[in-house]
């Protein structure tokens, strides 16, 4: 029996994903959203932030360029409350050959990306932190976008739509009849149950894992290759400008001003597992170095956090060429009708968070000529609905909104100035939400103090609401500090070490959280990889299978 | 010519600096900004966990030790020193602030926190006393099996989560057997006007005007049941006075549980330190940072401060260097990976393992980082054990070797190595 029975089931919950959900719905078909944890924490909350305008790739790439510049413009239209219009600067360093510098705006004209060359002097009098031996500066129009928020607004955009959005279900199986996809198995990770869903096509948007998921169907041999690369937010803005630096593209060349800080990368190395993705001390000094470069004091600052993302890299020979009128630029399509034999499944990957909606569109389009649909595309038609009316995102923001409420209102996080009514707001709208769910939303933990103060708060706050007993949200305040860990150790120094022993001190000190209820080294409630939580994983499967956890 | 300079304004600088005054020493504090006391919970740990937890900080110091000299690395401040040290430390502490300080050297106790777990500590102020859970069979405590607590929280202060720490609580086994039972409850009581967002030093302030206080006494009042023992988060006043004044308009157990910083409990023990410094007319020199030294012939003859704008030398027979570790800045390391000792260059003991790793919950060994001494808290040259200066001493947690937080003996390693270190300079200058 089907516990849910739509058109077309859409594995990951990523922007490629979310694109193609609110896509398949805004076409009237009926479609349900799958991720094995939430929406937007895979790659897309791990990629650097920027919203291409082209630019970076006028020389190497020109179609990807046009595509990144029309696609800039939509993307900030229908999601103006996920994006910064900083702008953005390419500037030759004292260290670079003028030589690509003299190619660009020609390159950048063909291919009809808006570029002009300004004076090292204005380009210095906007970003005064940059490095005042550049040689030369190129403005273009590159903006910021917030993943979590981008995806959270086409999400919510399906649902309105009618669309399923079901995060924390992993999909388990595919099942088949025959040669036609028919439906799914999800484990619903929060309440430890599977379900059925029956469908008529499946769309594989799970990104570097998106070769296990294809596995499950049969489809062998889908050799995805993780390519890794590191980005390091430092504490504030260093610059308020995206600046690329204008050679070829290459490792720790661009740093993009997002929020409350500046994230320096970024690096491309070849990973055995997206769930393995470690941040290697050398590169962590090969970002520093770079950021060096672009604004002399860099490593002064203070590196507040570290992640690590994966472009999954399809080495595919039999990657269906015959298609490319369809594809956008640095994605791949596998149509496994023609590759496995399998009918009702299509295997999407890479391309880039600008560009999420155009590829969408294209991978539908395929898919409605295979389903014999015949439903024009209308995503760039309408904004979502977080963004309908909306100005586009200014930093600011929050101060500007605390200033009006801050009399009737507590400040959680001081450092990202959330309230404790935002706070309480979402945890009442879904009060299965982790903590780090919350984060991903709210910025909860992600200033300077990377959860030390607030966090206590904030786990107190969900005993207090009713969400959690005292011991889950103990447990819960662990868990969410050991998350906060991974993207900290690889890059403590300065005042940022200072800081975590001021933390340790609140916390093993005198909250002695050690040994207060519950677990001293937590299990991951919904663990999703690493070499950490594989042993969390499995004492979290024993305990949501009722069986004795493990010492 | 001036006898002793000591720099920093925590625990450690501040009891050195009233060790030596009290030997009649020309004593100098210099110091940065007030310490890490007063970002602390004003208690007093000597040893909580060796990792189990310590009932009898002094009789388990030995097995402690042993562990520790098993480990490798820095020497731990606790295996340089031994028991007596810390004895005389404490005891130290107790002759200066009198009866501020309740507890028992010989045995800890627990104090529920603001996670609603029981923490370990030494001494804790008068105003933790109703809360303290016994360590010793024979000793029942303020807490035991089947005391009632209400829990209440103040809904302006966000670091204290009233029915979190009610709930934790009720779930803990006490050492002797048993559990406590709990309930929380809250009141209104905004530090200023009308205000929803009050910090604990914010509400203590209040709390100090008597007007004010009696609004929150009668609100207490009419909330606790009979029988009850009173929770309160650590606001209850910025001077010891303020407590008892509330404890005796409600005429029955309260006590109050330790917050994130600034520590209101820790305030009023750096305060009265403070003024117990001044009392002895040690010369304060307030908001100045040690940024070098003029040495020759193995001394050190004076250090260099920078204070707003200008560089002052400031010469002195010896120098006693208790400014604290990495929280306050004392102990660097920089993007490269590279640690320092910024204020004099001095060599440090660093340990000879991954200084931080991936484990959330282990331990991360760049904490134990930091000066090595010998057993008169000079300090010496890690390798050779040499002393680096002849009349450099160092004490507190710029010293080598510690896990302070895990271990919970800050304030034990603290004092016992600042009277040692004075009491070393002291017999120095006695011989000369
Ligand atoms: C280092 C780096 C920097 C980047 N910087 C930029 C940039 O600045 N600008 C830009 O435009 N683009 C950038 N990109 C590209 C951009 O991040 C990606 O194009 C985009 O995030 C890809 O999203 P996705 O949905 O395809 O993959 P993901 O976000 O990884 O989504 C895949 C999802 O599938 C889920 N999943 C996996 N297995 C299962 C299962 N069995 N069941 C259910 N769900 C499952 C995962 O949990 C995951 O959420 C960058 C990429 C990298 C790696
Ligand atoms: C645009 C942008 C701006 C940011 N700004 C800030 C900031 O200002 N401050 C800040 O502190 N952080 C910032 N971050 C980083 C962010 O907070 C997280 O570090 C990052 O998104 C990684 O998430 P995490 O901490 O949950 O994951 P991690 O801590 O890396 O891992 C947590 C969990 O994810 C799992 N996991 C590990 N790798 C993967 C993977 N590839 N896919 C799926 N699961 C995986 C692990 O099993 C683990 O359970 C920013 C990120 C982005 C994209």
């Amino acid at each position: 029996m089907a516990d849910l029975t739509v058109d077309v089931v859409v594995i990951g919950g990523g922007a490629t994903g979310a694109g193609v959900a609110r896509d398949v719905a805004m076409r009237g078909l009926s479609v349900a959203l799958v991720d094995r944890a939430d929406l937007a924490q895979g790659t897309t909350a791990r990629y650097h932030g920027l919203l291409h305008s082209g630019g970076r790739y006028v020389v190497s790439d020109p179609e990807s360029a046009r595509e990144c510049a029309e696609e800039n413009r939509i993307v900030t239209r229908i999601h103006a409350n996920a994006v910064e219009q900083t702008g953005g600067l390419f500037v030759v360093t004292p260290d670079d050959s003028e030589e690509y510098a003299d190619g660009f705006l020609a390159a950048a004209a063909s291919a009809q990306v808006p570029a002009e060359e300004i004076t090292v002097a204005q380009a210095l009098a906007r970003e005064p932190r940059l490095n005042p031996g550049i040689k030369r500066a190129f403005a273009v129009l590159d903006g910021t976008v917030d993943g979590w928020a981008m995806v959270r607004g086409a999400a919510e955009s399906a649902r309105a739509y009618g669309a399923h959005i079901l995060p924390y279900h992993e999909v388990t199986a595919i099942h088949r009849d025959g040669d036609r996809v028919v439906g799914v198995t999800v484990r619903d990770v929060k309440a430890g149950a599977d379900k059925r869903i029956t469908c008529r096509f499946v769309m594989n948007a799970a990104g570097p894992w998106a070769g296990r998921v294809a596995a499950l169907a049969g489809c062998e041999d889908v050799d995805v290759v993780p390519g890794r690369g590191i980005m390091i937010a430092m504490n504030h803005r260093l610059v308020n400008t995206v600046i690329n630096r204008c050679i070829k593209p290459a490792d720790g060349d661009i740093l993009v001003p997002v929020h409350t800080v500046a994230i320096i990368g970024t690096t491309d190395v070849k990973a055995a597992d997206p769930d393995k993705l470690p941040i290697p001390r050398a590169e962590v000094q090969q970002m520093l170095d770079a950021g060096e470069a672009l604004v002399p004091g860099f490593r002064r600052a203070r590196a507040v956090h570290a992640w690590a993302g994966a472009r999954p890299l399809v080495k595919d020979t039999r990657v269906s060429a015959s298609d490319t009128r369809h594809m956008s630029r640095g994605m791949s399509v596998l149509d496994h009708a023609s590759r496995d034999g399998l009918a009702g499944m299509l295997t999407i990957t890479g391309g880039k968070l600008t560009t999420y909606r155009l590829m969408a569109e294209r991978i539908v389009d395929i898919m409605c000529e295979q389903m014999g649909e015949d439903r024009p595309c209308r995503t760039a038609d309408e904004p979502v609905p977080a963004a309908e009316g909306a100005p586009t995102y200014t930093v600011t923001h929050r101060l500007a909104d605390r200033e009006k409420d801050r009399r009737d209102d507590q400040i959680i996080c001081e450092c990202e100035l959330m309230s404790k009514s935002m706070f309480l707001d979402l945890l009442e709208e879904d009060p299965s939400a982790t903590l780090d769910d919350l984060r991903r939303r709210l910025r909860l933990g992600m200033g300077p103090c990377q959860g030390g103060f607030c966090s206590t708060r904030a786990a107190g706050l969900m005993c207090a609401a009713g969400a959690r007993s005292s011991v889950q949200a103990t447990d819960e305040l662990r868990g969410f500090l050991k998350h906060r860990w991974i993207g900290l150790w690889p890059i403590l120094a300065g005042g940022q070490l200072r800081q975590a022993a001021l933390d340790e001190w609140i916390a093993r000190g005198t909250l002695d959280i050690d040994h207060a209820p519950g677990q001293t080294d937590p299990i991951e409630p919904y663990p999703v990889g690493t070499e950490i939580d594989e042993r969390d994983r499995a004492r979290a499967r024993a305990v949501i299978g009722g069986q004795e956890v493990p010492a | 010519m001036r006898d002793v300079i000591v720099v920093g304004g925590g625990l450690a600088g501040l009891v050195a600096a009233l060790r030596l005054r009290r030997a009649g020493l020309h004593t100098t504090l210099v110091h940065m900004g007030r310490g890490g006391l007063q970002l602390g919970q004003g208690t007093i740990d000597v040893l909580g966990y060796r990792p189990s937890l310590v009932a009898h900080p002094l009789t388990e110091l030995g097995e402690f030790c042993a562990l520790e000299e098993r480990r490798g690395g820095p020497t731990h401040p606790y295996n340089l020193l031994g028991v007596e040290p810390v004895r005389v430390g404490v005891g130290f502490l107790r002759e200066l602030v009198g009866e501020a300080m309740a507890g028992d050297i010989e045995t800890n106790v627990l104090l529920p926190t603001a996670l609603g777990g029981l923490r370990p500590t030494t001494l804790y102020p008068a105003s933790m006393a109703a809360g303290t859970v016994s360590l010793d069979p024979s000793d029942p405590g303020a807490l035991h099996d089947g005391s009632r607590v209400v829990v209440v929280g103040i809904e302006q202060l966000k670091d204290f989560s009233c029915q979190l720490v009610a709930q934790n609580l009720a779930t803990i086994e006490l050492p002797g057997g048993g559990r406590l039972e709990t309930r929380s409850a809250s009141v209104s009581f905004p530090g200023r006007g009308t205000e929803a967002d009050s910090n604990a030093v914010a509400i203590a302030r209040a709390l100090d005007r008597p007007e004010r206080r009696r609004d929150f006494v009668a609100a207490l009042g009419r909330l606790a049941r009979r029988g009850e023992t009173i929770a309160v988060p650590n606001v209850l006043g910025l001077t010891d006075e303020t407590f008892t004044a509330i404890a005796d308009g409600l005429g029955r157990p309260v006590f109050e549980i330790p917050l994130p910083p600034p520590g209101v409990a820790g305030m009023r023990l750096t305060d009265r330190l403070t003024d117990l410094a001044r009392a002895y007319r040690v010369e304060m020199i307030l908001g100045s940072r040690v940024i070098g030294a003029e040495t020759g012939l193995g001394r050190i003859r004076s250090l260099r401060l920078g204070t707003a704008g200008h560089e002052t030398d400031l010469e002195a027979r010896y120098v006693l260097l208790a400014p604290g570790g990495f929280e306050s800045g004392a102990i660097e390391l920089d993007s490269y990976g590279r640690l320092h000792e910024p204020a004099l260059g001095l060599p440090l003991a660093v340990p000879d393992a991954e200084l931080l790793n991936d484990s959330w919950a282990g331990e991360q060994p760049i904490f134990r980082t930091g000066v090595a001494t010998d057993c008169t808290m000079r300090v010496v040259e890690p390798a050779t054990g040499e002393p680096v200066h002849e009349n450099l001493y160092a004490a507190g947690g710029f010293l080598a070797g510690a896990q302070r937080w895990d271990e919970k003996s800050g304030e034990g390693i603290a004092l016992a190595s600042a009277v040692r270190a004075a009491d070393s300079i002291i017999e120095q200058l006695k011989e000369s």
